[in-house]
């Protein structure tokens, strides 16, 4: 049970790095107020979307029993991403005469579509083939789909500058742009969800056998499969609408902490969470010291972690036929 | 006793099953009771493992089951689990969970999707894991044992859920003799207990030793139905396996502590 301590521990060094590290000196009295203030949202950011794709990785993996399916590689991301714009952009074009609701609002209700029909999708396609190609494939195209998508909406949104650059930005993704109110509307959804996902963890252990020894054993494995894609999406769309399209994470994750805190979900879910906020937080200091001209996109970083690991574990999968 | 507590009758009748527009199978009434044991026996694609996974509620089937005076049909798959424990051939688990936690799931049925193990659950637990003779097993990573040793585990969630009704897919396949003969001796220990035990198995001489009553199938239907000793016998033989048999023709094999042997 040493796993805990050595969580927080490192959640408190990459807290406090995540303050202290950045452009912007902190000597000058007049805007410390300032900076300590953008870093701290920041900070929340990255951490809150950090645990929900790691969650949201570790759920997934368990739903399609399949260690490289991670919420960016089965296309949810990008799915929520897609939805997010488009949200976005329908503000934009009408619903800011509306008053009532606020773009905060309502891009992470897009997010939380487009996430839920991009993973829809999939458990459709995987009613006929439990495949590991297949999956991936699946996702990829998915991921290939959305993405296409996304540019045509980019493309509209170009009519306006400011509704052009808003979509742009957002779908860039980035952690260092976000305010108060998107972390107020986000923080209540990915907190229900990741409690949610530790509630279904018992049932997600079951389906670990596959569906007929799941039923079997007494899961209602529809019920267990769509309320599980549910509170996926809740976790994705929540993680993009505070810092955009960041991948890898959700796979990444899950597969460090295996080895420490063993397969079974209701021990996962919490670390996850916590390792998951702390990899993305260390991925984001990494981002801000690396020398550029302007600050590395958190989605690099994670995705240059990210990519090898995923192609090591499929190398290893595939020799050892576990899920071929 | 914690086992095969209720004492739960099986009875089937008219069960039809199609699978992708083909009948696999076709009016099977059968009956199994407590403290006995019913073979399914009969060729390669005779339907006896679909047979098992409808009685188990696993496969859309027609006609009707019942479980004692209940209709299976009726029941959610957590009251099903309660009464039914399937045992399949080999679980799909490919996770590296420990034999405790797998013979752990098998108490979904009581604890449900949110609640915690009572005292109760662990001492089912520990129930199952000494009746299965898998207790030295418990934390052992599961994928990492031998396919016996995997039955024994497999046989324990089994029991951990203590349903009365077990239905077992073959539980001595790909088991070396040893292995197999302990399977057999420990479902006849549960009929004992008055578990109602539906099994399928391959092998005709095991059906003879272990099981009191057998059904016979070919082609998805019921060919010959009785005692295991007339069910295996050279008329039913010839007619749907196409092979003579010989009484007394094979070796046989008998545990070292066994007087008779």
């Amino acid at each position: 049970m040493r796993l805990y301590p050595l969580l927080f521990s490192l959640l408190l060094v990459a807290g406090l790095l995540a303050v202290l590290v950045g452009s912007g000196d902190l000597s000058d009295p007049e805007l410390r107020d300032t900076f300590l203030k953008l870093r701290g949202f920041r900070l929340a950011a990255a951490f809150l979307a950090g645990a929900a794709l790691a969650v949201g990785g570790v759920v997934v993996q368990g739903l399609f029993r399949n260690p490289l399916a991670s919420p960016s590689v089965l296309g949810t991301t990008a799915g929520a991403s897609f939805g997010g714009q488009v949200a976005l952009l329908a503000y934009g074009l009408t619903g800011a005469s509306a008053g009532f609701v606020v773009p905060e609002m309502i891009v992470p209700i897009g997010c939380f579509i487009g996430a839920l029909t991009a993973l829809a999708v999939l458990l459709f396609f995987l009613r006929i083939t439990q495949d590991l190609l297949a999956l991936l494939l699946t996702g990829f195209v998915l991921s290939a789909l959305f993405l296409s998508l996304s540019a045509f909406v980019t493309s509209i949104a170009q009519e306006t500058w400011e509704l052009g650059r808003a979509v742009v930005s957002f779908s860039l993704g980035s952690v260092s742009g976000t305010g108060p109110r998107q972390l107020a509307f986000a923080l209540p959804l990915i907190g229900a969800a990741i409690i949610a996902c530790w509630f279904w963890g018992r049932a997600l252990d079951l389906l670990l056998s596959g569906e007929e020894e799941a039923q079997s054993m007494g899961a209602n494995v529809g019920a267990v499969r769509w309320w599980s894609a549910i509170w996926v999406s809740v976790l994705v769309a929540g993680a993009v609408s505070v810092g955009g399209n960041v991948g890898f994470v959700g796979l990444v994750v899950p597969h460090m902490l295996r080895p420490f805190a063993g397969t079974k979900h209701r021990r996962l879910i919490p670390a996850a969470a916590l390792a998951g906020g702390v990899f993305l937080l260390a991925c984001d200091i990494i981002a801000r010291l690396v020398p550029s001209r302007s600050e590395m996109p958190l989605g690099v970083v994670t995705g240059l972690i990210g990519a090898p690991l995923f192609l090591l574990l499929l190398i290893r999968l595939r020799r050892e036929h576990a899920y071929a | 006793m914690r086992n095969g507590d209720g004492h739960l009758p099986l009875r089937a009748a008219n069960v039809g099953v199609s699978l992708g527009g083909r009948r696999v199978l076709d009016g099977i009434d059968l009956e199994a009771n407590p403290g006995e044991v019913l073979a399914l026996l009969g060729p390669n694609g005779a339907g006896k493992s679909t047979l098992l996974k409808a009685l188990a509620g696993l496969v859309p089937y027609e006609g009707r089951v019942d479980l004692g005076d209940v209709d299976l049909a009726s029941l959610s798959p957590q009251k099903r689990a309660q009464r039914i424990s399937y045992v399949p051939q080999r679980s799909l688990l490919r996770s590296a969970l420990s034999v405790r936690d797998v013979v752990a799931l098998g108490r979904y049925a009581h604890v449900g999707g949110f609640g915690g193990l009572s005292k109760n659950d662990k001492e089912a637990i520990d129930h199952a894991l000494r009746t299965a003779h898998a207790d030295a097993l418990r934390e052992r990573i599961f994928t990492q044992l031998s396919v016996g040793e995997q039955q024994r585990v497999l046989l324990a969630r089994a029991l951990a859920s203590d349903a009365p009704i077990l239905l077992l897919d073959e539980p001595t396949a790909a088991l070396d003799v040893g292995e197999g003969m302990a399977v057999l001796a420990l479902i006849r220990r549960l009929a004992e207990r008055k578990h109602t035990i539906i099994v399928v198995l391959h092998d005709l001489a095991d059906a003879r030793s272990t099981t009191d009553r057998a059904l016979l199938l070919k082609e998805g239907r019921v060919v010959e139905r009785g005692d295991t000793n007339e069910v295996v016998a050279a008329e039913p033989i010839r007619r749907v396996y196409g092979v003579r048999l010989i009484e007394n023709a094979r070796i046989g094999f008998a545990p070292e502590s066994d007087p008779d042997a």
